[in-house]
């Protein structure tokens, strides 16, 4: 079987049933094959307000710019983040984010003049800058914390990083166009070169 | 003739996963009439893999888990490194089907909640027992002595093998037998430095390939392995072993198969007079009526511990310890190998290489120690190997750094400077009358007494665990390692059924004072029942078990079907 033969095959084998509302749970009644269904991204979110989006939308791309390769914004990021503050996230830690998420909106035009997604590229970096110094000793930025599902007390700067990055990377264009992308190798290459300026091939599983 | 009239099956196999699978396609193959019995949901080789080649932008949350949903129903398998929300259908529910954790002490129990049970999700090492490990019993007293040797064994093992296609390398070693073998899956050219190293400044210590159940040439129906992964999703081109792509599709062109789902078994009525197992009870977990099926040989394939449940529920005025039981032994010298163990090295070896595809096993250390002739006394007895893997680094293990911006975006990107290296132990468990499974007073949904565990690692393990950090890391540093360093912690071990080679309890032996089955899987007190999963163990090796278990369930058939033809049983 060669790569196209195989990419149909998983073509075929495609369920039935819609997701819809919240309901994901890839359970024993909602027989949809997985690699055929909506991405996640395109789920409807309601939680934040026009302004909160804007913000969002502005931090997470401070986090992952728009390069000579697509930016936070461009993989859908921001709607990644409301999805799951909305959907994910529980109470405690939504409401670490939305307070933090709050003094963006309120704390920052009080102090610099205008809400975080007006202020120049440099206050915006200078802004998260300073929160991720405030937060400097949380544990989320111990070496190696990063096999665990979620730390529920971290701070806002880290909550809003960790999502981020884990949206920009998981997101398609993420994974094909920073990320190396191929689902059916076909074969094994220990000795394959590495050039520079090479990115790492998306992981195909996330770690527990 | 070995079909009956008077017998609604000639067969009937209790579970459908590694084992079952086993013996549904020999006893089919053979001319019986077989009902297989699965506790578990229905499911199809191929469209049932839900998750199989799903990008991660597919996946719910994008691969975070679903935590609400599998804290309420999968609060033990959840824990497992390969329950994702990609192959969550194929899990035991532990809220309709829980055992008892709030009694006796902690042990994780995995199972299978479909057809094919844990061979969709097993992770398919493939390793023979030695000579060594047949005899360790009889030689240093702990257990009973096995009635098996190797040369018994390993016609079957040959037989197993070439079925269900390991890819391996020979090398000759009497502590680990060479088997049938496909070719080999290529190494990351930093592991063939490591190997080079280990020659000159290790020679006692051999590197060698992984023995796992993936194909590397196509077999009649299978193909050769795609490289994509995440085997645990689900293979729809069959290229790692699995009941479902594998056994139970030659059993089911026998035309001798029915399969029924959703049939968890109740209990195995005993009838004095014949001295057989006559009916075999079922509740239909989705109509939640009560069947009986009968046949002239049962074979309990169910797991370990289910298999061990089974037998326990079923009394009668003869067996009031449970079936099979006259020894009192069932239940008893539960094992399960310890691992979470090991050493990991970075190395700044072959740098100008990466890789190409996703090699779905790593390397294999075999056991090094307490080998016939070594005279040094370790202060344990038996001995332990190493897995290997690769750490292909990426942005999951460094995303919790601190900055913003293009630079940040590039390092999360960039292809690691350095390789790491982890090699884990795993240890055998010696066999103790103390670690057992036993019937909780709680019941289930269906009113069947739930399991509870009694299981303490014992000084013996605890020994070896120590030997394993100090050995792993003298085997990392000979390598040339940048950077070594252990994980785990020696003192505790791991938790006990996360080695999920959960075996023991139904022991086999000569002596039916002390075992429960004969050497060819059979109960001494029943002579229709066999059981031929983990159960039938007497010690536990080091090696991962499950080729012991098919091999030991070919054989048990051939012997069934022997004694059937001969009107025997």
């Amino acid at each position: 079987m060669n790569r196209r033969e195989f990419l149909q095959c998983a073509a075929v084998l495609v369920g039935s049933a819609g997701v819809s509302g919240h309901v994901l749970a890839l359970s024993q009644t909602q027989m949809t094959y997985l690699a055929s269904a909506d991405d996640y991204v395109k789920m409807p979110a309601t939680l934040f307000s026009s302004q909160q989006r804007a913000i969002v939308a502005a931090a997470a791309e401070t986090i992952i710019p728009r390069t000579d390769t697509p930016g936070a914004i461009d993989a859908g990021v921001p709607h990644f983040i409301e999805l799951m503050v909305q959907d994910w996230l529980n109470d405690e830690e939504s409401s670490i984010f939305m307070s933090g998420l709050q003094n963006l909106e309120t704390g920052i035009p009080a102090e610099l003049g205008a809400s975080y997604d007006k202020l120049s590229a440099e206050q915006q970096l200078s802004v998260l800058e300073a929160l991720e110094a405030a937060a400097s000793k949380s544990p989320w930025y111990a070496m190696g914390n990063v096999r665990r599902t979620f730390i529920s007390d971290a701070p806002f700067i880290c909550q809003l990083k960790e999502l981020t990055i884990w949206g920009f990377f998981t997101s398609e264009a993420g994974v094909k166009q920073v990320l190396r992308y191929n689902p059916m190798p076909m074969k094994f290459d220990g000795h394959y070169p590495r050039k520079p300026g090479d990115t790492t091939w998306a992981p195909f599983a996330t770690i527990r | 003739m070995i079909t009956a009239k008077n017998y609604d099956f000639d067969a009937i196999v209790v579970g459908s996963g590694i084992t079952g699978g086993w013996a549904a396609k020999e006893l089919t193959e053979k001319g019986l009439r077989v009902l297989v019995l699965e506790r578990g949901r229905d499911l199809q080789h191929g469209t049932g893999y839900l998750g199989e080649h799903a990008p991660s932008w597919k996946i719910p949350f994008n691969g975070k888990p679903q935590r609400e949903l599998e804290a309420e129903n999968y609060e033990v398998q959840s824990k497992l490194h390969a329950f994702r929300t990609t192959n969550i259908q194929f899990w035991n529910n532990d809220k309709l089907n829980p055992y008892a954790t709030d009694e006796g002490s902690e042990f994780q129990w995995f199972r299978g909640g479909v057809v094919g049970g844990r061979s969709l999700m097993w992770g398919r090492q493939t390793y023979r027992w030695s000579e060594e490990d047949f005899k360790a019993n009889a030689k240093d007293g702990h257990g009973i002595p096995w009635p098996v040797s190797y040369d018994d064994i390993a016609p079957w093992y040959s037989y197993v093998e070439k079925f269900i296609g390991v890819n391996g390398r020979k090398e000759g070693l009497p502590q680990l037998p060479d088997g049938e073998f496909q070719k080999p899956m290529p190494w990351y050219a930093v592991e063939e430095t490591i190997a080079e190293r280990l020659k000159q400044n290790a020679p006692d210590v051999t590197l060698t390939n992984a023995r796992t159940a993936i194909l590397t040439e196509d077999l009649p129906g299978r193909s050769a392995c795609h490289y994509c992964g995440p085997c645990e999703n689900g293979c729809s081109t069959g290229s790692y072993f699995s009941s479902q792509s594998s056994t139970l599709p030659a059993a089911r062109a026998t035309n001798r198969m029915t399969l029924r789902p959703n049939s968890v078994v109740e209990r195995l009525e005993y009838d004095e007079k014949t001295q057989r197992i006559s009916k075999v009870h079922v509740i239909d977990s989705e109509t939640l009526q009560r069947h009986s099926f009968s046949a002239r040989v049962v074979f309990l394939c169910a797991s370990t511990v289910g298999s061990t449940q089974l037998l326990l529920n079923s009394t009668s005025e003869a067996f009031p310890n449970g079936l099979a039981n006259r020894s009192g032994v069932l239940g008893q010298n539960l094992m399960d190998h310890f691992l979470g163990l090991g050493t990991m090295g970075m190395f700044a070896d072959n740098r100008d290489t990466y890789y190409y595809g996703n090699r779905p096993t790593g390397l294999y250390i075999p056991r090094f120690r307490n080998l016939p002739g070594q005279k040094e006394d370790l202060g344990f007895v038996r001995g332990y190997g190493y897995q290997t893997i690769i750490n292909n680094s990426n942005w999951t293990g460094s995303f919790n750094q601190k900055g913003f911006g293009a630079g940040l975006k590039a390092k999360l990107a960039q292809l690691p400077n350095t390789w790491t290296f982890f090699a884990a132990g795993f240890g055998e468990c010696l066999p103790n009358p103390q670690n057992r499974v036993y019937l909780s007073q709680k019941k289930d949904r269906y009113g069947m007494r739930q399991v509870a565990f009694e299981f303490n690692w014992g000084d013996n393990e605890k020994a070896m665990a120590k030997d394993i950090q100090a050995q792993g890391k003298r085997i990392v540093d000979a390598s040339g390692s940048a950077f070594t360093m252990s994980f785990g912690d020696a003192e505790s071990l791991s938790v006990p059924g996360s080695g999920i080679h959960e075996m023991g309890t139904a022991r086999m032996g000569n002596d039916p004072s002390q075992s429960v089955l004969n050497k060819y899987n059979q109960a001494h007190d029943v002579p229709n029942l066999f059981v031929t999963d983990g159960s039938f163990m007497a010690s536990s090796s080091c090696v991962n078990p499950s080729l012991t278990y098919m091999a030991f369930t070919a054989r048990a058939c051939d012997y069934a079907v022997k004694q059937l033809e001969a009107g025997v049983i």
